[in-house]
């Protein structure tokens, strides 16, 4: 119908043979000759001065090549957004996860004797857990050089008068929302080799999903480390699980460098499932007090928002969550009047990073809960309010974000009519239904000074393609999707397009996988490339066949003309023609998008992106009143993804993020105890398995994106966004209590169910 | 990982010397899905690993009088048996629920009671289906009741020197039914958050017991209960069991008590779950906390009764009318 | 401490001078290099190192290498053909788009070639046992469980 051979096809996925039949190299599989191993030593309290640090019996074990400490940092180096965490810890901890010493041996199994013999000699100090308590006047600093435990971050955008919109609302709801750690689980642990040359080039093989800018950071160390001036590569290996937790450089990494340094040998460094629990850094929790209003006809007119994170004892790039809290705060749904504010505070607990969703699932949390109990306030059905309320195109909300494509009302009419609301709501027997829905960056979001992506496509004598992009494949696809987009513009089967996208040596920039991005960036980076390529691939055809290039079109690899379909020539024929001439040519074309959106300014309005996803999630529950166990019985997720590039895997980004949407709403949580995490594993960590997979239909709502590849915009990160809220108002239309703090546990139900109970009395 | 001996006896005396030869360094591994764990963690640092794996006199499973397992018979073993589905149905739900296949596969029952966990699955049935375990030393074999097997948390009943060979259960009349619940966050590969298992023998007058009436098929078990009503079902004898509500899976003995020669309605159950409710000790951990815990004793113990009930009333091999049709 | 242990390992005969204390997945990823087994935690709580030892999925993380004598293993290597084609599972996962970062992928695979050699047409409680010890994140297991049932229907 559309013509289109490729995009929107379900085309298996380019790397999948190579995963399924174990051949692929992941981190945990890389040998390089000569590696040594490393491991890194934590704090045993979350809070402490070390009073004595002997590496001495380590350092003696046969096998150790090397033992760092604090003191082999040179400079005072440290990394993170606001440059306050140091690779390795002296004189004092603050937090558990903190890294202390570091060895490298030539075994897993040295490596891991040697740390046991490093004898540490702690003064432990109390510690500070709780952000609230630590905003307190007088609290003890997390960091002396503070002045506050509160990061200065300016957290605050205003819209409207909102004190005005409360007077004039004829409802308004308000409430306090808490979220909890939330880790990413991903099954490949983070880890990484670190490898200089004779020249102190340094080579990182590594699973990072920001190649780029962890090329940035670590040339930055390089130079800190007393390398100026020197060259840094970075090669993925293929990556077991990104889900945000590798958009960050972590310690280990910087300390792999330093062992790899010292010992003057390539050093491994993997996480254990301990250290991925304890050493990489979750989603933030949140405290939010949220209010709401709306007129008598359920128009919405003001929200209003405070919410406190808890930063943990450092700042990574997680600590800009609240710009991105921002997207659904100013802009989900048409709210005239806006007032958000965020405080990060410093704690001693783990500090918090990127996963999925980037903050938006705490924000949307608060106010899509929130947002049902305005609508039974004011009478409304919170579908009608969902209604009223809904985004369309054209609109320019409090942010400056121009919404272009818009499918909002259509996900909500989906949902409502899959789940059969009408019928099924407000039965009182146990059962109900909920809904919640979401805006999302979803063509780009230009949280750095770029947010480009090159391509560079060549072809060789024999008509195959290389497509060398700056996307990382992290499992979401972007391999397949940008060789459809190109075999679509080219004309050229999937098979002869090979993706390159794991060497910065080779690779063009990137500003990395996050954002739901990488189709909508990679995607118009490749049509670009492809469009050049093509271009010139017409040109020499044109030339050899005697035709004008508008008269030429080209399938399966053949160039042929429209006008004589006997005049034809392949692809490799072309190339060689133009190659192997006076003054021959090879052909390669490069691209660089980089999309025309805006950075914030000071008051935090901009277009961060050029288009935004929209979708909305409709569950059915059953609530067991007597366990307060909770059963999905339905699960509806409807997306406005422009148009689907590739539905199989993109149904698979709505199921996977679904899934982490449901571990998120109703059971998953890292359990910390003043500082020690309780529950560090897959046994007490409850990911849901495949017995806790519910009923689920992923719906696709195209709204053709203009400037989207072929009408795409990210599907990445909604797939869980609304997940929580859309249960916990399932929850309460099923047995009528609301659940405020994720995760929604049974106890919590069953205790809040005994509440209401005893209040009838 | 320390360095460890490995060693793979034929039979049970050769086991014993073996860990008798061990001064005191021998840790007996069958399936190893703890051991190994356990020697990962560097909580234990064994000399010598003593596998009991080869050892035939361990696998049996015998069902000619009662129901004899031996300790090293895996989970999914126990889990797959259809004598045991059909009459000692608490073990299966225990078996079937433990970690994952793969553990299950591997991981032996014998492995989970001498582990001695608050949270072995199988050890609310053992309790409810009055096992014994039987225990093989060099003087030859001696039986202890299950009961009397638990003494704490990863501690039982065995001496110096001997194996825990396997279970005896006595055999059961066909008015009996068994039930275990395992309450879960999660609904595979968890441990419990607590469990309850029931074993009920019912008697009526007379008769046979079992439900002639088609609407059976799709009723719920309290609405046909409700319906035996008059015909007084009796409750010949019971055996409920907690687990992780106290330092050792325990017996509710008030609650049996309390149950034992009534005639049995929802009701009723309803009040023996708040007789063992009051007998248990949960505590709060990471995975639970005991204010829930005590209630969900009350409500599990009166669903695993319902359902041991069930089991006797509507047997799984029943040919229901719709079958027919 | 060294032993000699012999076994079969994707239809060949082979023998390793293996340490007392190994793990069976030691000896494949390491003393072997057969990395297409991963190990994702363990300690038998994820499923990423199943492999099928005589016909029964297995944590070869939690394997002690000295219980392996005289049997029968499969890991992920051994599915393709000599000729290089994808066992029907393999090519299931791929078709079904079950497969996205791909660490689980072996371990979910080996599952189910034990569900699907012992019950070629399985029930779909069935699929879900087979792999309820196989952890994801990235999928949502809904395509996996999909393949699964491909295959099986394509039996």
């Amino acid at each position: 119908m559309d013509g289109l051979k490729f995009v929107g096809k379900r085309i298996p996925k380019k790397d999948a043979p190579l995963k399924a039949t174990g051949e692929a190299i992941y981190i945990q599989d890389l040998k390089v000759p000569g590696m040594l191993y490393g491991k890194i030593l934590y704090s045993k309290y979350p809070h402490a001065k070390i009073l004595k640090l002997d590496i001495s019996k380590a350092s003696a074990l046969p096998g150790v090549k090397a033992v760092i400490t604090g003191g082999d940092v040179p400079n005072n180096f440290k990394f993170g957004f606001l440059k306050d965490n140091p690779p390795l810890k002296s004189g004092k901890v603050l937090s558990t996860r903190d890294e202390i010493a570091a060895v490298a041996a030539v075994s897993q199994e040295i490596a891991e004797e040697a740390i046991d013999l490093i004898d540490v000699e702690y003064e432990e100090l109390p510690g500070i857990f709780d952000p609230i308590e630590a905003m307190k006047e007088g609290a003890a600093l997390v960091h002396e050089e503070f002045p506050s435990n509160v990061l200065k971050m300016p957290w605050k955008f205003v819209h409207g008068d909102v004190e005005a919109a409360k007077k004039e609302s004829a409802f308004i709801a308000e409430d306090t929302f808490s979220t909890q750690w939330v880790t990413h689980c991903c099954l490949g642990t983070s880890g990484c080799v670190a490898s200089f040359d004779v020249g102190n080039t340094l080579t990182m093989y590594s699973n990072t999903q920001i190649p780029s800018l962890a090329q940035g950071d670590f040339l930055e160390a390089l130079k800190a480390f007393g390398l100026k001036n020197k060259r840094v590569r970075i090669i993925q290996t293929v990556i077991g699980g990104g889900f945000g937790s590798k958009l960050d450089t972590y310690a280990y990494e910087y300390i792999a460098i330093l062992l790899a340094l010292k010992t003057r040998r390539p050093v491994k460094i993997v996480f254990s499932r301990e250290e991925e629990f304890l050493a990489t850094s979750p989603r933030q929790p949140t405290i939010t007090k949220i209010s709401q209003g709306c007129d008598k006809d359920g128009k919405l007119t003001f929200r209003e928002m405070a919410m406190v994170l808890d930063n943990g004892a450092y700042t990574s790039w997680g600590a800009t969550t609240p710009s991105v809290m921002m997207v659904p705060i100013s802009s989900l749904y048409k709210v005239p009047n806006i007032k958000y504010t965020a405080k990060c505070v410093y704690t001693n607990n783990t500090y918090s990073q990127a996963f999925r969703g980037y903050g938006n699932p705490q924000a949307t949390f608060a106010i899509e809960s929130c947002l049902d109990q305005l609508a039974e306030k004011a009478g409304i059905d919170p579908v009608e309010i969902r209604r009223i309320n809904a985004n369309e195109s054209g609109e320019v909300t409090p942010q400056n974000f121009r919404i272009t494509s818009c499918g909002m009302k259509d996900c909500i009419e989906e949902v409502v009519k899959r789940l059969d609301w009408k019928n099924k709501c407000k039965r009182g027997n146990g059962k109900g239904v909920g809904m919640a829905s979401l805006i999302h960056v979803g063509g780009a979001a230009r949280v750095y000074k770029s947010d480009g992506c090159g391509t560079i496509i060549k072809v060789d004598d024999n008509g195959k393609v290389d497509v060398i992009t700056g996307a990382s494949e992290i499992g979401q696809g972007s391999d397949t999707i940008i060789a459809q987009i190109v075999a679509e513009v080219l004309g050229i089967p999937m098979d002869d397009i090979n993706v390159i996208n794991n060497d910065t040596d080779v690779c063009p920039w990137d500003v990395g996988a996050h954002a739901s991005r990488t189709t909508f960036v990679a995607g118009n980076s490749a049509l670009g490339a492809a469009q050049k390529i093509k271009a010139q691939i017409m040109e020499i055809a044109a030339k050899n066949l005697g035709e004008p290039v508008d008269a030429l079109d080209m399938q399966d690899g053949i160039i042929f003309s429209k006008n004589d379909k006997e005049k034809s020539i392949p692809l490799g024929k072309v190339l060689r023609k133009a190659h192997y001439s006076l003054g021959g040519r090879m052909l390669v074309a490069e691209h660089f998008y980089d999309p025309p959106n805006e950075n914030f300014d000071q008051t935090f309005r901009g277009n961060l992106s050029v288009s935004y996803a929209y979708g909305a999630h409709g569950v059915e529950v059953e609530v067991d009143r007597e366990t307060g166990q909770v059963k999905i019985l339905n699960y509806i997720a409807a997306h406005d993804v422009g148009k689907a590039i590739n539905p199989m895997l993109l149904e698979g980004q709505i199921y996977g993020g679904g899934l982490q949407g449901i571990g998120y709403a109703l059971g998953e949580r890292m359990i910390y105890d003043k500082g020690y995490l309780k529950n560090g594993n897959f046994l007490d960590y409850k990911m849901p398995t495949v017995r806790d997979v519910p009923p689920v239909q992923a719906v696709i709502v195209e709204s053709d994106e203009q400037a989207g590849p072929f009408g795409a915009k990210g599907i990445g990160e909604p797939g869980l966004v609304p997940t929580a809220p859309a249960i916990a108002n399932a929850i309460y239309d099923a047995v009528g209590v609301r659940i405020k703090d994720l995760p929604i546990t049974p106890e919590k139900i069953l205790r809040a169910l005994k509440e209401k109970e005893g209040q009838k009395a | 990982m320390g360095s460890f001996e490995y060693l793979r006896p034929a039979s049970i005396s050769e086991a014993i010397a073996l860990m008798e030869g061990s001064g005191g360094r021998g840790v007996y591994i069958a399936g190893g899905t703890d051991v190994m764990v356990l020697i990962r963690q560097k909580k234990i640092f064994p000399g010598c690993l003593i596998s009991l794996r080869n050892i035939g006199d361990l696998a049996y499973l015998n069902t000619a009088s009662g129901l004899a397992i031996g300790s090293a018979v895996t989970h999914n073993a126990i889990a797959k048996n259809e004598f045991i589905q059909k009459k000692y149905t608490a073990l299966t739900d225990a078996t079937n629920k433990v970690g994952s296949l793969q553990i299950r596969n591997v991981a032996t029952m014998g492995g989970n009671i001498c582990n001695a966990a608050p949270s072995a699955d199988t050890a609310c049935p053992l309790l409810v289906l009055d096992a014994q375990a039987v225990i093989a030393g060099k003087d030859g074999d001696r039986k202890v009741p299950i009961d009397d097997f638990f003494l704490g948390p990863n501690k039982v009943a065995l001496k110096p020197g001997e194996i825990l060979k396997g279970f005896a259960m006595p055999a059961f009349n066909g008015r009996t039914g068994s039930a275990y619940i395992k309450h879960t966050r999660r609904q595979a590969m968890d441990l419990p958050m607590l469990g309850v298992a029931a074993r009920i023998t019912i008697r009526i007058d007379g008769d046979e017991i079992g439900c002639k009436d088609a609407l059976c098929t799709i009723d719920n078990i309290s609405n046909i209960l409700r319906r035996f009503e008059d015909e007084k079902l009796v409750c010949e004898d019971i055996r409920i069991a907690m687990g992780v509500v106290a330092p050792r899976p325990m017996r509710a003995k008030k609650a049996e008590e309390a149950l034992k020669g009534k005639v049995i309605s929802e009701a009723l159950f309803e009040e023996i779950g708040e007789i063992a409710a009051s007998e248990c000790q949960p505590r709060d951990s990471i995975r639970g906390e005991a204010w829930y815990r005590r209630d969900m004793v009350k409500v599990l113990t009166r669903r695993a009764i319902l359902r041991a009930v069930d089991r006797v009333i509507r047997p799984d091999d029943m040919i229901w009318p719709e079958r027919l049709w | 401490m060294k032993k000699e242990i012999n076994f079969t390992l994707n239809n060949e005969k082979v023998t390793v001078e293996a340490d007392t204390q190994w793990t069976l997945l030691y000896v494949l990823r390491e003393v072997l290099e057969m990395t297409g087994t991963k190990e994702g935690c363990g300690y038998g709580e994820c499923g990423a190192c199943t492999v099928v030892i005589d016909g029964q999925a297995v944590n070869s993380c939690l394997y002690p290498i000295m219980e392996v004598e005289g049997r029968n293993i499969i890991t992920i290597e051994g599915l393709m053909t000599k000729s290089g084609e994808l066992d029907p599972i393999q090519k299931a996962f791929v078709d079904e788009g079950a497969v996205q970062c791909g660490f689980c992928i072996p371990g979910m695979i080996m599952s189910a070639k034990a569900l699907l050699d012992a019950k070629p047409k399985p029930t779909e409680d069935e699929i879900k046992e087979s792999i309820e010890g196989n952890l994801c994140r990235c999928t949502g297991y809904v395509k996996i469980i999909d393949a699964i049932k491909s295959v099986a229907g394509g039996r």
